[in-house]
């Protein structure tokens, strides 16, 4: 009862403020709407692993990571592999990166992009669920339900990002998924995210 | 050289460490033949939230400094170029790139204004911090504290880190100002990347301005302790090991088969080698079998939530029934599970191989009567090692427990050298009682470092109560099925009941409520009667107070001092802000706490430094006369 309690307040509280969520714990359920009008349930995909992509095409990070081919070869990576991925955005309503279902789909089509969904978080409320800082910050849940990965797609944050050849860096997410399909443990879970802040209503 | 970085009004661009987003911008020199650039100096940084998150960097304006050095006489006109690459950002971030050049005429120094402005910027970038500083880390909170270096006064500090994965980015930094020092306390990173190194820059705020000052501190990393006492317990395992074989239910049986294997084998050494080895191999995987069930247990138990540590009370209380109850079970006839000695008989196979490999695996499995209160203390300690280590344990214990059958498979000869079975084994057995009964006062005298006398008493009347329930198991022999279970469902109900009352926090803080608060006429009393008296001015608000109390005082060697001395303790809390406190304060000068006295049977009273460390607490207290 008391347990029950404190889950009720917290999760109300969470609503509010920027709460943070571990690795190797319950990872957050969301339910969101896509850019084909069709309400995505996180733990409908119990039994599958989760890849979340937060995201905002204004942001020249995420622009590189697109323009690169990079995002596309790592979503391209997790096809067929049991994987979902989601792409959310978190912008509020007027700021970079809030847009319209059908700019999202033209955005995918576009860009060569192939996420399973895109979905639209204006009030930022899953993205505070999940602490994300940054676009793109990325996120690995595993078949139970179980928040594995956190942090950046690679390790080509820092100083002088622009002019890196990402399609050389070390991809966290892929290596992540490599790890936990071959049923090791992901061997740097949490990494330092890097890219644009993520367009909170404040 | 210095390039300006000129933004629109509420545009910010970033520092090295941008915090939670962006990135700070970076320089590539093109430079005339004999000249070097340094990495960019970096002016102390301002915090510029975007709610939820928090970034670092500059506001409208900042100069980046490179140090430019020359191996050679210069050769004029020289010749200056800087790649540029940086983010501009305000709710949005554009990227940018720029080449700037400048060409310099060999002539007269004219100081201008972009002079001032590099100094201005030059006087920004931090430079080592010359205080005695350090760093605690205490519940998730890092405690940075100084003496502040000359006469500065700084009415504020804030720390920025280098990495990510250190101190939080968005949780207000609680800055405490004392009379010559201060203490920072800083949220710990909401993910802990165990740096190692507490690395970053302080800001601090004084009526002149503000002044940047780079700090570095090694963190303790407490990894590295628990392979110090490997070896110990290898051999320790080893010699428990050989002991098991003459346990009074494992060595008859042992005789036997090693007297089958030895007709067996029809004197070919080959042939009885072979066995022993396979033995041995049965044995010691086995053990290592037990060794694997551990660790998963122990990290099932880690991931609910529970680590086996020694520090908890509750373990160690739990360790002390251990070690008790087997203490009492090698004293008494009491043993488990006994039928399992009759599968001794299965092992008899064809192969005979095979057969020498399961008697390893069912030397164990029968052996495990008497050998229960050994393998119990190997798992109470294994569980408290890293996993490794436990396969390790056990592996040492598998080889002890083989190997002198691996020496009989060698040399048959020596078998007519072994003791008969007989009595002196029942006596062997009971013997061993007494080192278990060591271990458990041990424990008691660790356990007695964390709680109070009265909580150390109701463990040892729990120790009391489970050796009572073992009796009544040994005893219960009623043939009436009844009364046999209704003895056995007493004796869990008293060791559930004698678990159930073990102390789960530490307490023996509350014996500070035994120390005499502060009165001046008590301090009068004592000082009249030439006693030594340590006179601590704190309060519950005091960062200071808290960390020097958890670091200093409360430790054991301080406390233990305090005892042999004499040394009376006098606590003035200043919680509530109290008028004779005050007034004694302000005698030494003081408006605040802390306030450290320490009083020598006769003359005026020593002032300790603000910041107290174990050495320097220990150093002024042996020194006391």
């Amino acid at each position: 009862m008391q347990k029950t309690f404190f889950i009720l307040i917290f999760s109300l509280l969470s609503q509010f403020i920027f709460s943070f969520v571990q690795n190797d714990e319950a990872a957050p359920d969301f339910q969101l709407l896509d850019s084909n009008g069709d309400e995505i349930v996180l733990s409908s995909f119990r039994g599958k692993r989760v890849v979340l992509e937060w995201t905002n095409h204004g942001c020249p990070f995420v622009a590189k990571h697109y323009k690169s081919g990079n995002m596309q070869s790592t979503q391209d990576f997790v096809k067929d592999k049991n994987t979902v991925w989601l792409s959310i955005i978190s912008s509020a309503p007027g700021t970079q990166g809030y847009i319209s279902p059908k700019k999202a789909n033209e955005l995918t089509a576009s860009r060569n992009a192939f996420p399973s969904h895109v979905l639209f978080d204006p009030s930022g409320v899953v993205g505070r669920k999940y602490s994300a800082k940054t676009t793109p910050h990325m996120y690995i849940i595993d078949e139970q339900g179980l928040l594995k990965y956190q942090g950046a797609i690679d390790d080509a944050g820092g100083r002088g990002f622009m002019s890196k050849d990402l399609l050389k860096a070390n991809n966290y997410v892929k290596k992540g998924l490599k790890e936990l399909a071959s049923g090791e443990e992901v061997s740097s879970p949490v990494t330092k995210p890097y890219g644009c802040s993520v367009k909170y209503s404040s | 050289m210095g390039i300006k970085f000129k933004l629109e009004k509420d545009w910010h661009t970033y520092w090295k460490n941008p915090g939670d987003a962006g990135e700070g911008a970076t320089i590539k020199w093109n430079l005339s033949p004999g000249l070097s650039a340094s990495s960019i100096l970096w002016p102390g940084p301002e915090r510029i939230p975007v709610v939820p998150l928090m970034t670092f960097g500059y506001n409208d304006e900042v100069v980046l400094l490179t140090r430019i050095t020359s191996t050679e006489k210069i050769r004029f006109p020289l010749k200056l170029e800087a790649e540029v690459t940086w983010f501009t950002c305000k709710d949005i971030c554009i990227p940018q790139e720029g080449v700037v050049d400048v060409e310099i005429e060999e002539g007269e120094f004219l100081a201008s204004t972009h002079n001032t402005e590099l100094k201005n910027y030059m006087s920004m970038v931090p430079t080592t911090f010359t205080g005695n500083l350090r760093v605690e880390e205490l519940d998730n909170k890092f405690f940075v504290q100084s003496v502040s270096p000359g006469d500065e006064q700084y009415s504020n500090v804030y720390f920025f880190p280098y990495e990510y994965g250190l101190t939080s980015y968005t949780k207000d930094q609680i800055y405490e100002k004392n009379q010559n020092s201060f203490t920072l306390e800083i949220e710990a990173s909401e993910f802990s990347l165990d740096l190692g190194m507490f690395e970053g820059i302080i800001e601090t705020s004084t009526p002149e301005g503000k002044k940047f000052y780079s700090i570095s501190y090694p963190l303790k990393t407490d990894k590295s302790e628990s392979n110090t006492n490997v070896f110990l317990l290898i051999i320790f395992a080893f010699v428990g090991g050989l002991i098991l074989n003459i346990m009074p239910c494992v060595f008859p049986i042992l005789s036997i088969k090693i007297l089958r294997f030895v007709e067996h084998s029809e004197n070919s050494s080959a042939n009885t080698l072979r066995y022993g080895l396979f033995y041995t191999l049965g044995a010691v995987l086995s053990f290592l079998l037990i060794a694997l069930l551990l660790v998963i247990l122990k990290s099932s138990g880690e991931n609910i939530g529970w680590g086996f540590q020694l520090q908890y009370p509750l373990v160690i209380s739990i360790l002390f029934y251990l070690f008790v109850a087997l203490g009492f079970m090698f004293m008494s006839n009491l043993v488990f599970g006994s039928s399992l000695g009759n599968l001794g008989s299965f092992a008899q196979v064809k192969n005979e191989s095979l057969e020498s490999f399961l008697t390893g695996v069912l030397a164990v499995v029968v052996a495990s009567p008497c050998t229960a209160p050994f393998m119990g203390s190997a798992i109470g300690f294994a569980l408290l090692q890293p996993s490794l280590n436990s396969f390790v344990i056990f592996f040492s214990l598998g080889i002890g427990f083989a190997l002198p059958y691996l020496i009989l498979s060698i040399k048959p000869s020596l078998l007519s050298f072994l003791p008969k079975p007989g009595a002196w084994m029942e006596t062997f057995k009971q013997f061993m009682a007494f080192p278990m009964w060591a271990s458990a006062l041990w424990l008691l005298w660790v356990l007695s470092g964390q709680v109070d006398k009265d909580t150390v008493l109701l463990v040892l009347i729990g120790g009391l109560i489970i050796s009572l329930s073992l009796w009544l198991l040994e005893k219960n022999t009623s043939k009436k099925l009844g009364i046999k279970w209704l003895v056995r469902l007493l004796v869990i109900t008293l060791i559930v009941g004698s678990i159930s009352i073990l102390p789960t926090e530490y307490s023996v803080k509350e014996s500070r409520a035994e120390r005499p608060g502060y009165s001046e006429a008590l301090l009068n009393e004592y000082r009249d009667s030439n006693q030594l008296v340590f006179l601590n001015f704190t309060a519950d608000w005091c960062i200071t107070c808290k960390v020097n109390e958890k670091v200093a005082l409360n430790s054991q060697e301080v406390i233990s001092v305090i005892e042999k001395k004499n040394i009376k303790y006098l606590e003035a809390d200043w919680t509530r802000k109290d008028a004779d406190i005050a007034r004694k304060l302000e005698e030494y000068g003081r408006t605040g706490v802390p306030l450290y006295l320490l009083f020598p049977s006769v003359g005026d009273p020593i002032i300790l430094p603000e910041i107290l460390t174990k050495d320097i607490l220990l150093d002024y207290l042996n020194e006391l006369t």
